[in-house]
């Protein structure tokens, strides 16, 4: 994708069924908020294990 | 796809980093960080800046010269970029413009009362930085190299919000969450349930009405989504809902820090109406540290009062699995697997902060019995005990107790110099809370509480962990606000959503004002 086709109001678009759609404030790198949420786990975790030993 | 793109942003990010701790370590940039009085953020520009720029640097050189293949590597740390690009906006915000806004604000005098117009407005540097990446996205663009790393945000809220189980002590949970259940369970289910009445009445789709009304009652964007497939929702269906809740939202996140000023509410009592009137989760905790930005006590209670409400998603979606059959005549029973609804829908990292809660309850981060970050020790040196003049002072106005227990305490105390348990301590805190003795008398008691009490570091560790992890996440969510997904809005549901959430946010606020109590 070059530059000019680009559009950063495209960021959040979605497909589904054909259709188009703005997905809104609610974007993840993950597939799905499961894997978000047991990655944020994980790292919520090795925060705590950090702070645990060397604070 | 290969992700990763071959640019230089990272690197000169990182050296941007690198150099604002090295001219704030050797105090060239002394005279302006003075001005702009962010002397508070020095620590923070080191740190930070050293810590964020070697891997922007390290990052950034692999990004430029290394050779990359499709896969999960590529993909995952392509996100470095965008991280990066927030966590630099979100620092550039809160170390310099958000200090310059109040040197202005203040060069300006009171506004109303004794308060500066940066602070009726929540102009800090949580609402400058979503206003920055809203502005980045909307008035400049996000570059392709960022793309992937904005997706990022909400990882970190999630990973804040578990982080924030380590703040709670069981008391405060025992009562926060009694009064969040019966809150936001009354609005919660009266939001879906108006919403539904409206829209029969208003003659829209089931679909439409199911969505809408998740959206409306739950946590938003997240919960719209999560009902979708549920009630068949179309596509242009979840987009009129997820226009209609992104207006509202955004428009609440920057109005009720204002209203709450205005009306002087409480940090109990504004992180209670902000969790249960603001709709989408990462707009509740903008609006929060918008209220209250160099402390987590609104936040704290916000975002217990957004899990209650994000914990009612299952059922919600359950709900609406069932009614939706029915309104379209089928077999309920054989169509909505209970079970597999209420596990698939389940927001396992309400379970994170839990867990994160109960290691903290066993004193692992500070002594269990720890209120708001601080414990009670009673090992105090000489110097700290109360002098001879202030012991006479408070015996002198002892007579003015009328409580046994008061009297008990304040007797141990006098005795011994120095408070004597943590039972005691509670009952002297509650003595001058109550302003029942002088001024000077009082200024004793607090100072005998002080000196008892103690801040666990790890707990002060963890507040700076959340602040930043917020502070990433508000300013990458700012970056998610287009106007694109706004202009989805528009017709009934757009009625339909702005009377419920008019009536969801009077009611909560009324209905706090009236039983909310600062005494939690």
């Amino acid at each position: 994708m070059t530059d000019q086709q680009h559009d950063s109001q495209d960021i959040d678009l979605q497909e589904e069924a054909g259709a188009k759609f703005h997905r809104g404030s609610a974007l993840s790198v993950f597939h799905s908020d499961r894997a978000e949420d047991f990655i944020a786990l994980l790292a919520a975790m090795l925060i705590a294990l950090g702070v645990y030993i060397m604070v | 796809m290969v992700y990763t793109k071959k640019h230089p942003a990272l690197l000169i990010m990182g050296i941007i980093f690198v150099a604002i701790a090295y001219l704030t370590e050797s105090g060239g940039m002394s005279s302006m960080v003075d001005y702009l009085k962010a002397g508070k953020y020095a620590g923070e520009m080191v740190g930070m800046g050293y810590a964020f720029g070697a891997i922007a640097i390290i990052v950034g050189l692999w990004h430029l010269v290394g050779s990359h293949s499709e896969g999960n590597l590529d993909y995952y740390l392509s996100a470095v970029a965008g991280a990066i690009f927030i966590l630099l906006l979100a620092m550039l915000v809160r170390w310099y413009l958000a200090p310059l806004v109040a040197v202005i604000s203040k060069g300006l005098g009171p506004v109303m009362g004794a308060k500066y117009l940066h602070e009726v407005l929540g102009l800090n540097y949580v609402v400058l930085g979503i206003l920055a990446g809203i502005i980045t996205v909307n008035v400049f663009r996000i570059p392709v190299w960022a793309e992937n790393g904005v997706r990022l945000s909400r990882l970190g809220l999630k990973t804040g919000v578990i982080l924030l189980g380590t703040l709670y002590s069981l008391a405060e949970l025992q009562s926060l969450g009694k009064l969040s259940a019966i809150m936001v369970g009354f609005f919660v289910l009266g939001s879906v349930g108006l919403v539904l009445f409206l829209g029969k009445r208003r003659n829209i789709p089931s679909s439409m009405g199911g969505v809408l009304s998740a959206g409306m009652g739950v946590c938003g964007v997240s919960a719209t989504v999560a009902a979708a497939p549920v009630v068949q929702a179309k596509a242009v269906e979840i987009a009129y809902t997820i226009g209609t809740i992104l207006i509202w939202g955004v428009g609440c996140m920057f109005l009720f820090p204002v209203v709450g000023h205005m009306l002087d509410l409480g940090y109990i009592q504004f992180g209670a109406w902000a969790g249960t009137g603001i709709l989408n989760s990462a707009q509740v905790a903008g609006a929060a540290l918008a209220y209250q930005p160099d402390g987590i006590e609104t936040l704290k209670v916000a975002e217990i009062f957004n899990i209650t409400r994000v914990l009612f998603l299952p059922l919600i979606v359950l709900w609406l699995a069932v009614w939706y059959v029915k309104q379209e005549g089928g077999d309920d029973t054989q169509k909505v697997n209970v079970g597999r609804v209420v596990f698939e829908k389940f927001p396992v990292f309400v379970l994170g902060f839990i867990l994160m809660f109960a290691f903290s309850s066993t004193g692992v981060f500070a002594p269990a019995q720890h209120y708001k970050g601080k414990y009670f020790d009673n090992n105090v040196k000489e110097s700290k005990l109360l002098s001879d003049e202030q012991v006479a002072m408070v015996s002198a106005e002892a007579g003015k107790l009328q409580r046994n227990d008061r009297k008990q305490a304040i007797n141990t105390m006098l005795e011994n110099r120095k408070i004597m348990s943590i039972d005691d301590e509670t009952l002297i805190r509650g003595i001058y809370n109550a302003k029942i003795m002088s001024k000077d008398a009082s200024k004793v008691l607090k100072g005998a509480t002080k000196a008892v009490r103690h801040t666990a570091k790890k707990i002060s560790a963890f507040r700076q962990w959340i602040t930043l992890l917020f502070a990433f996440g508000l300013t990458g969510l700012g970056m998610q606000i287009t106007f694109a997904s706004m202009k989805q809005a528009g017709g009934q549901p757009l009625v339909i959503g702005g009377v419920v959430g008019t009536v969801k946010a009077v009611l909560s606020l009324i209905v706090i004002v009236l039983f909310v109590k600062e005494t939690i």
